[in-house]
C-alpha cells in the first residue's frame, strides 16, 4: 500500500508545475465507471424501493399512486411467510454443510507442498467457472428418479425402488452446497495460508496436542475466513434462483422463485419488488446479527 | 500411529470432497459421449452423435452465437472501463481511494438477481426498455466490471509508478507513456480480468433471464428452457461445449499468469 501512496504524492508535486494538473485530468479515467455504477446500479436500487410502494394494476406492470399494501401482504400472508422461512432455513442448512466440507479442503490446499497443488486449486476453482445451469443439470442426471445414483443403488441391490433424491429440500440442498462450496473454500485458503506455521510448531513443542492446537490456535486464527465464507454462502443461497427451480421442482418454493414468478409470469412488479426487498432486509439483518455474535465470540478468545 | 490414521482419514475426506465437486461435471461429459437414446449410466457405448444433433439444432446454435456476442461486447466494455478505473484508483486517487474501490466492487457484493430486478424496473421507467440488447449488455458489464477492476488493480499495485513518470519526464505524452510503459507491465492482469469477465458473462443466467428482449435467448437460458421439456444427451452435449470453453480459459490463464494470481474480490 505505502508504495502506491508515494507515487500519488509525487504526481501531485509534479502537477504543481503544470498549467493543468495531471491528477485532475486523470479524473476522466474514472468517469465511465462512475456513470455506469451511478446510473445503472445506484439509481435502479433506489427505484426498487419506489416500485415496491406502487399499487398493482391490471394490464400494466404497476398502477398510479403509492401504498404499503405489498409489504402488508408479504408480512401477514401465512403462505408467503412460510416461503420466507423456508428460504432462510435453506441458507441456515447450506452454510454449515459448506463449512464442514470446505474447511478441511481449504486447510489441505493451504498447507500442501504437493506438486499437484495448482491442479487441486483448479479443481476447486473450475466448478465456479462452469455455469450454474450446467452444474444443476449435472445434479439432475445424478439425482433423478431414474438417475445415476438410484440406478447404481438398485444394481448393487441396496434398494428395491428409486429413492426420492430431488424435487425436495434434499436435492436442492445438495446442489446448493456444490454450487457455493468454492465460495467457502477460497476465502478460507487465503486466511489459513497467512497463519504462520511456526506458531503451530511452537505450540506443539510446548506440549499441546494436535487437537488442542487446532481448537486454540488454528481455528480462532482462521475466523476471518470462516466469517467471510459463511456470509458469502448465506447471501448467495438466499438469492439463488436456478438451483431451487431445477432441483426443487414444484415442491420447493423459495423467495427468489416467487419474485421471478411475480415479475415474469404474473407481471406483478410491485409485489415482486416488495418481496425482493423483504428478503434482502431479512438477509442483511441475519448477517448483522451474525457479525455481532461472532464479534463477541472472537473477543472472548482474545 | 494414531495421528497417521487421522491423517489418512483426513486425506480421504478431502479426496471425497474433490470427487463431490467434480462429479456433476464429469457425469455430464460422459453422458454427452453416450451412444444410447437416454441419459443412462453407464453409457451404452461411446459416440459423438449427440454433438451432431447439437450442431443441427438451430435454437442451440443461435443461443451459443448470442451468448458469444454478448460476452464479447460486455468483455470489451468492462475491460476498457475497468482498466481506466483501476488506473485512476491506484495511481491518481488520494482521499477517496478506498471508497472508490468499494464502489467499483459493489456489483459483486449485491445479489445478481436483485441487481437484475432493479435494472429491469429502471430500463422500463427510463423508457429504454428491453427491446434492444442495450439493457442486457449493461447488466453483463456491471457484473463483470469488478473482476476486471480487481485483477488489474492488483497488478498495478505491484508495479512501480516511477517507470511511467520517467517516461513522462523524458517527454512522452500520457497516452504514449501508458501504451509503451504501463500497458505492457499490467498486461497479465488485463488478460486475466478480461478472460474471467468473458466466462462469467457467458454463463450469466439471472441477468439474462430478466433483461433479455422478446425472442432473444442466451445459451444458459436455452439450456434451462430445453431441460423443462426434454431430458436427452443433446443437453449434455451443449453443456460439454460450455465446460470445454471454461476449461480452455482456465488453461490459458494458468499458462499466462498462473491461476493463483486470480482475484475474486
Amino acid at each position: 500500500m505505502s508504495a502506491a501512496v508515494i507515487p500519488a504524492a509525487g504526481s501531485v508535486a509534479m502537477a504543481q508545475r503544470r498549467p493543468q494538473p495531471l491528477s485532475r485530468r486523470a479524473f476522466w479515467l474514472i468517469v465511465p465507471a462512475l456513470v455506469l455504477i451511478g446510473v445503472f446500479l445506484l439509481l435502479p436500487y433506489l427505484n426498487i424501493v419506489s416500485m415496491s410502494l406502487r399499487p398493482p394494476a391490471v394490464g400494466a406492470p404497476y398502477g398510479k399512486g403509492f401504498t404499503l399494501g405489498n409489504y402488508a401482504t408479504q408480512l401477514t400472508d401465512s403462505y408467503l411467510l412460510g416461503v420466507l422461512g423456508d428460504t432462510l432455513l435453506l441458507g441456515l442448512t447450506t452454510v454449515p454443510i459448506c463449512l464442514l466440507l470446505g474447511y478441511p479442503v481449504a486447510f489441505h490446499l493451504a498447507r500442501t507442498k504437493s506438486r499437484w497443488g495448482s491442479l487441486l486449486y483448479v479443481l476447486v476453482l473450475s466448478p465456479l467457472l462452469v455455469g450454474v445451469v450446467v452444474r444443476s443439470f449435472g445434479w439432475l442426471i445424478l439425482l433423478s428418479g431414474n438417475g445415476v445414483i438410484n440406478r447404481m443403488l438398485i444394481d448393487i441391490g441396496l434398494i428395491e425402488t428409486g429413492l426420492q433424491l430431488m424435487n425436495n429440500r434434499l436435492g436442492v440442498t445438495i446442489a446448493l452446497v456444490h454450487v457455493f462450496l468454492p465460495f467457502m473454500i477460497l476465502p478460507l485458503v487465503g486466511v489459513i495460508q497467512a497463519i504462520d506455521p511456526t506458531l503451530e510448531q511452537a505450540a506443539r513443542s510446548l506440549g499441546a496436542s494436535r487437537l488442542k492446537v487446532f481448537w486454540r490456535l488454528i481455528l480462532p486464527l482462521s475466523w476471518p475466513g470462516i466469517q467471510a465464507g459463511t456470509i458469502l454462502v448465506f447471501v448467495l443461497t438466499l438469492s439463488a434462483y436456478v438451483t431451487p427451480v431445477m432441483l426443487g421442482g414444484a415442491q420447493v418454493k423459495t423467495m427468489s422463485v416467487l419474485v421471478v414468478q411475480n415479475l415474469i409470469d404474473n407481471f406483478q412488479w410491485p409485489v415482486g419488488a416488495a418481496q425482493a426487498l423483504v428478503l434482502a432486509f431479512c438477509g442483511m439483518a441475519a448477517v448483522f446479527v451474525y457479525a455481532r455474535i461472532s464479534g463477541l465470540f472472537t473477543k472472548g478468545i482474545q | 500411529m494414531g495421528s497417521r490414521v487421522a491423517d489418512g482419514l483426513g486425506l480421504a475426506f478431502v479426496g471425497a470432497v474433490y470427487v463431490f465437486l467434480l462429479l456433476p461435471i464429469v457425469i455430464i461429459v460422459l453422458m454427452s459421449l453416450n451412444a444410447g437414446e437416454f441419459l443412462t449410466f453407464p453409457p451404452q457405448g461411446i459416440s459423438l452423435r449427440w454433438f451432431g444433433t447439437l450442431f443441427a439444432n438451430e435454437a442451440f446454435m443461435r443461443a451459443i452465437g448470442t451468448s458469444l456476442k454478448i460476452a464479447a461486447i460486455a468483455t470489451v466494455c468492462s475491460t476498457v472501463i475497468g482498466v481506466a478505473g483501476a488506473l485512476y484508483v491506484v495511481r491518481y486517487s488520494t482521499r477517496f481511494r478506498e471508497g472508490l474501490r468499494m464502489l467499483l466492487m459493489l456489483p459483486l457484493m449485491l445479489p445478481e438477481i436483485l441487481t437484475a430486478i432493479a435494472l429491469l424496473f429502471f430500463l422500463y421507467a427510463s423508457g429504454i426498455g428491453t427491446k434492444t440488447m442495450f439493457g442486457l449488455v449493461v447488466g453483463h458489464v456491471l457484473v463483470t466490471l469488478p473482476y476486471v477492476f480487481t485483477n488489474v488493480a492488483s497488478t498495478l499495485y505491484n508495479q512501480d509508478a516511477s517507470l511511467e513518470q520517467a517516461a513522462r519526464s523524458l517527454g512522452a505524452s500520457p497516452l504514449r507513456a501508458f501504451v509503451r510503459v504501463t500497458l505492457p507491465l499490467i498486461k497479465s492482469g488485463i488478460i486475466t480480468g478480461a478472460l474471467f469477465a468473458f466466462v462469467i458473462s457467458f454463463d450469466l443466467f439471472n441477468m439474462s433471464l430478466l433483461l433479455k428482449g422478446i425472442g432473444m435467448t442466451t445459451l444458459p437460458l436455452q439450456l434451462f428452457d430445453y431441460l423443462r421439456w426434454d431430458f436427452d444427451p443433446t443437453a449434455a452435449a451443449v453443456s460439454t461445449v460450455s465446460i470445454l470453453l471454461t476449461l480452455a480459459v482456465v488453461i490459458v490463464i494458468d499458462r499466462t499468469v498462473g491461476l493463483r494470481s486470480l482475484r475474486f474480490g
